[in-house]
């Protein structure tokens, strides 16, 4: 015989018992090893965006009884802003100080993938208070809504529904959605990820070490490198500056200094997949106990042409509709003015501000709040 | 559908318990060669007709075989054509539609479609050869038809457009005007012109088939549906082992016994051939593709280092399918034949062909070496068989002049170990290890011409190695880590260690490591080398 690695039936039991225990044990013990260090007004790194993983030990961790979850895309998570420019941050300044509003953001999110996320990495979000926001740019345009035919690639594919509902955008192959399938599922597998994603550049550990720089001719620098001296133990914080972010930041600036009104392709509510997506997630969250209040927009209104204001009032009233439908307790906050808006959606930190001020100053809110 | 990716464990899912549950029915034949067609067609549904087509001919050509006498027979070719007095039922039958199919051939070539006139003629020819067999009625015709059928489709598929080039580029070269179309044109319905996946290996299964029931090796198999599962047994199909009929088709006659060790070898063979897959072959993919894809922008070490990585990468990528392929097929409860055997440990070039893609090689010595003399006759046919047979292995490999390339030296480095054994010192006092080097060194060399995109990049790749720089060739330390490892336990599994080796403790901990090793470092990865061939 040449292969001799070749087990009998004893054999592979204790090797699958072995595999099954080391399977289970590692995620789970692993947050006791490994450091991480949040503080006030935490988020998920920039650069630790797809560590879902990391999500769903940060929601483990930090959500008390008596804490209230921010869900949502990059307006939750602050695009132009730094940690203590964020919504959550100025909730809890509202809110007399403390940690009671969580930033759970994620940079990139939209409505189908943070189904997924809340689906396969939300387990902590149960009988909790979730502030849910409802972002209409995800309705501004077939693309943006995922319902357009031509392929596209997009952030955070592997929470999206890999089978059903379809996105006819999306064409990975039956290998890579039953992968992620995997993934969602077997927490070893999510862990690995968390590794790649903290301590290998969003590397496989073999590409890790093959990896060069951009240099004619490449380096590569990790070759000789042991790759279990990365694992440093410590999930790694967002850098103290950021030259994309916060005042400082040339992106932090209104909108109107960059361009001028657009013209959106409003995706009819009954037609779009982001808008369903959001429907399930809030049928979703309160079906596990939790109280969910949704703040809808406020989207830039000054952004948007004349021509496109219809289908916008539209969906945004639609959207209104269907929550009072449902008696979901919300918040349709007045438009910003032009200035504190980087974008059509992202609030600049005077914007969050702001926002914050409405949002605990409405009755909808306060009443939510002390239910 | 590959080995390492989800939809196969998914389909083996599926396909295993089925296959158990039809153990008492007549359906378990059926449904294996059903699994057999899903898992080819999902690579491309058009090619199933190719399979289909070459495992029916050959079928019907044994069976027209099996109605001629041995040894030939007078034959009155005059009342057969006027009066078709035939003796036997079969073959008058097989004429009249041999004839008639013919005569529609002709007309549909001359009348028909045109992208369907190239098609047509050469089922036009291919008619006529058969009722000319059913004419005669001698053995030797079909076996010629099944030959030369296979080989057509082999010569079309994987070596039409290379000679069609080279052809053009000598009728340049002569300032001749005229120019052979692309093989593509010739291609029935404008259909794209792509290599079968698997092509070689399953029209050289087949075709052992004819070969081994025209010798009388092998018995007629009368159940076309066992015949055809044979050719295309899902678990072999895309890259081998080559197997003979002989081997494998009595192992479909009756559903195999459900053992134990069906699941527990099978299991076994399985994750080895992943391990070596995705952990190894792949990851030293990324370093050869690196050097091999820019050999000019390399040093000295780098190119050898490349070199040295790719032949592990190919062994690792090969074998890793085999052992997957015969892992799949012991679940089932069927056995491959071995088709690696350590085969860097080879103490010469002879015997490094009968540890190196055994399945081949055998094919190779069985039917076309020994059909041309073998080493009857003298030290000068015995190397020129050599010479053939290793030429043709080598473009067997594919349709470039590198892979002749490769042939022939291999056949030169059989031939020259051939030789050193001769000598007492070479056999009795030149240490083993040193041969074993030795012999690493000469197959590293060749994969050179195996691995380079083009003859001009092996002639660079082998001319820098011996006068570029000495850079450093930053191969990833873990990478030579790893492969180090495995040389070294194949070092020990063949020396007095091997009971430690087999020992529960040390299978377990390899088993586990492995399983971890998967989850922790692998990164998916592309198809299997020899899927190409």
């Amino acid at each position: 015989m040449v292969n001799e690695v070749r087990l009998n039936g004893r054999q592979w039991v204790i090797a699958v018992l072995l595999i099954g225990l080391a399977a289970l044990l590692i995620p789970r013990l692993w947050p006791r090893v490994e450091r991480f260090e949040t503080g006030p007004d935490y988020r998920i790194p920039y650069a630790l965006s797809k560590d879902y993983w990391l999500w769903q030990r940060r929601l483990n961790e930090a959500a008390g009884p008596r804490n209230i979850v921010m869900l949502g895309d990059s307006v939750v998570w602050g695009e132009y802003v730094m940690p203590d420019g964020t919504w959550s941050h100025f909730m809890n300044q509202e809110a007399g100080g403390g940690d009671r509003f969580i930033n759970g953001g994620v940079n990139g999110l939209f409505p189908l993938a943070l189904g997924g996320l809340v689906e396969d990495y939300g387990g902590a979000l149960h009988n909790r208070k979730v502030l849910l926001h409802c972002n209409v740019l995800w309705l501004s345009s077939p693309k943006a809504d995922l319902s357009a035919t031509k392929e596209e690639k997009f952030n955070h594919a592997r929470l999206v529904p890999q089978f059903s509902p379809r996105i006819p955008c999306y064409r990975a192959d039956a290998n890579e959605r039953i992968g992620v399938l995997m993934e969602r599922n077997f927490g070893l597998i999510a862990w690995v990820n968390h590794l790649q994603n903290a301590y290998f550049d969003q590397k496989s550990i073999l590409t890790w070490t093959l990896a060069s720089d951009a240099e004619d001719p490449p380096k590569y620098l990790n070759s000789y490198k042991n790759p279990l001296a990365q694992i440093r133990l410590a999930v790694p914080t967002a850098p103290a500056t950021d030259p994309e972010r916060g005042p400082q930041s040339p992106r932090h600036q209104s909108w109107t200094k960059t361009g001028g009104p657009a013209q959106f392709e409003w995706v009819d509510l009954s037609a779009s997949l982001q808008w369903a997506a959001f429907q399930r997630l809030v049928a979703r969250l309160r079906a596990r106990g939790n109280d969910v209040f949704v703040v809808l927009g406020p989207f830039n209104e000054h952004l948007v042409a004349p021509e496109s204001r219809p289908g916008y009032v539209q969906a945004r009233d639609g959207i209104a509709a269907w929550l009072s439908a449902q008696n979901v307790p919300h918040l349709a906050p007045e438009t910003l003015p032009s200035e504190l808006y980087a974008d059509a959606s992202h609030p600049l930190t005077a914007g969050y501000a702001l926002l914050a001020q409405r949002t605990t100053a409405s009755p909808a809110f306060r009443q939510w709040l002390e239910k | 559908m590959l080995f390492h990716t989800w939809p196969f464990l998914l389909f083996l899912l599926v396909v295993v318990p089925v296959f158990y549950a039809l153990r008492h029915t007549r359906l378990w034949i059926p449904w294996l060669m059903a699994a057999s067609y899903f898992f080819y067609g999902w690579w491309n549904p058009y090619y199933l007709a190719l399979v289909f087509y070459s495992t029916t001919l050959d079928y019907f050509l044994v069976a027209l075989m099996d109605h001629c006498p041995r040894g030939g027979a007078r034959v009155d070719v005059i009342g057969r054509l006027t009066r078709l007095r035939f003796d036997d039922r079969v073959l008058q039958a097989a004429f009249l539609i041999s004839a008639t199919a013919t005569a529609a051939a002709i007309m549909g070539a001359v009348l028909g479609p045109p992208t369907l006139r190239p098609t047509l003629a050469v089922l036009g020819v291919l008619f006529a050869l058969m009722a000319v067999g059913a004419l005669f009625s001698h053995r030797r015709v079909w076996l010629v038809i099944s030959l030369v059928n296979n080989l057509a489709l082999l010569l079309f598929f994987k070596y039409a457009r290379f000679a069609v080039e080279n052809l053009n580029a000598l009728l340049h070269g002569l300032h001749l005007a005229w120019k052979l179309p692309d093989p593509a044109g010739l291609m029935p319905f404008g259909a794209a012109y792509l290599l079968p996946v698997g092509i070689s290996f399953f029209t050289f299964q087949s075709l052992s088939y004819t070969i081994d029931f025209y010798f009388g090796r092998t018995d007629r198999e009368r159940n076309f549906l066992r015949f055809a599962t044979f050719v295309c047994f899902f678990p072999q199909l895309m890259a081998g082992p080559i197997e003979r009929a002989r081997h494998l088709l009595p192992q479909f006659r009756q559903f195999p016994p459900i053992r134990r060790e069906n699941f527990t070898d099978g299991l076994s063979l399985f994750l080895v051939g992943l391990f070596k897959k995705l952990a190894l072959a792949n990851y030293l993919s990324f370093y050869v593709e690196r050097v091999y894809d820019h050999p000019a922008a390399f040093g000295a070490p780098a190119l050898l280092l490349a070199t040295f990585a790719f032949a592990w990468q190919i062994f690792f990528d090969f074998s890793g399918y085999t052992d997957m392929a015969r892992g799949v097929a012991r679940l089932l409860g069927f056995q491959l034949i071995l088709n690696f055997n350590n085969p860097y440990l080879a103490t010469g070039l002879g015997e490094f062909w009968t540890r190196w893609h055994i399945s081949l090689s055998s094919w190779f010595r069985d039917y076309v070496y020994i059909p041309l003399g073998g080493n009857r006759g003298g030290a000068w046919r015995t190397y020129r068989n050599l010479f053939i047979t290793f030429l043709l292995s080598g473009i067997w490999h594919g349709a470039a002049w590198t892979f002749a390339i490769w042939g022939a030296l291999h056949a030169l480095g059989v031939m020259v170990t051939r030789e050193l054994e001769r000598s007492a010192f070479y056999r009795d006092r030149v240490p083993k290890l040193v041969k074993q080097l030795g012999v690493f060194s000469f197959v590293c060399f060749t994969w050179i011409f195996f691995r380079a995109e083009s003859l001009d990049d092996a002639f660079l790749i082998v001319r820098r190695i011996f006068t570029a720089g000495w850079s450093d060739p930053q191969i990833p330390a873990l990478l030579l880590l790893l492969t180090a490892f495995v040389w070294l336990y194949q070092f020990l599994y063949e020396s007095r260690l091997r009971p430690v080796l087999q020992s529960g403790f040390v299978r377990v901990g390899l088993a586990v490591l492995m399983a971890l090793y998967l989850f922790l470092f692998s990164s998916g990865g592309g198809a299997f080398i020899y899927f190409q061939f």
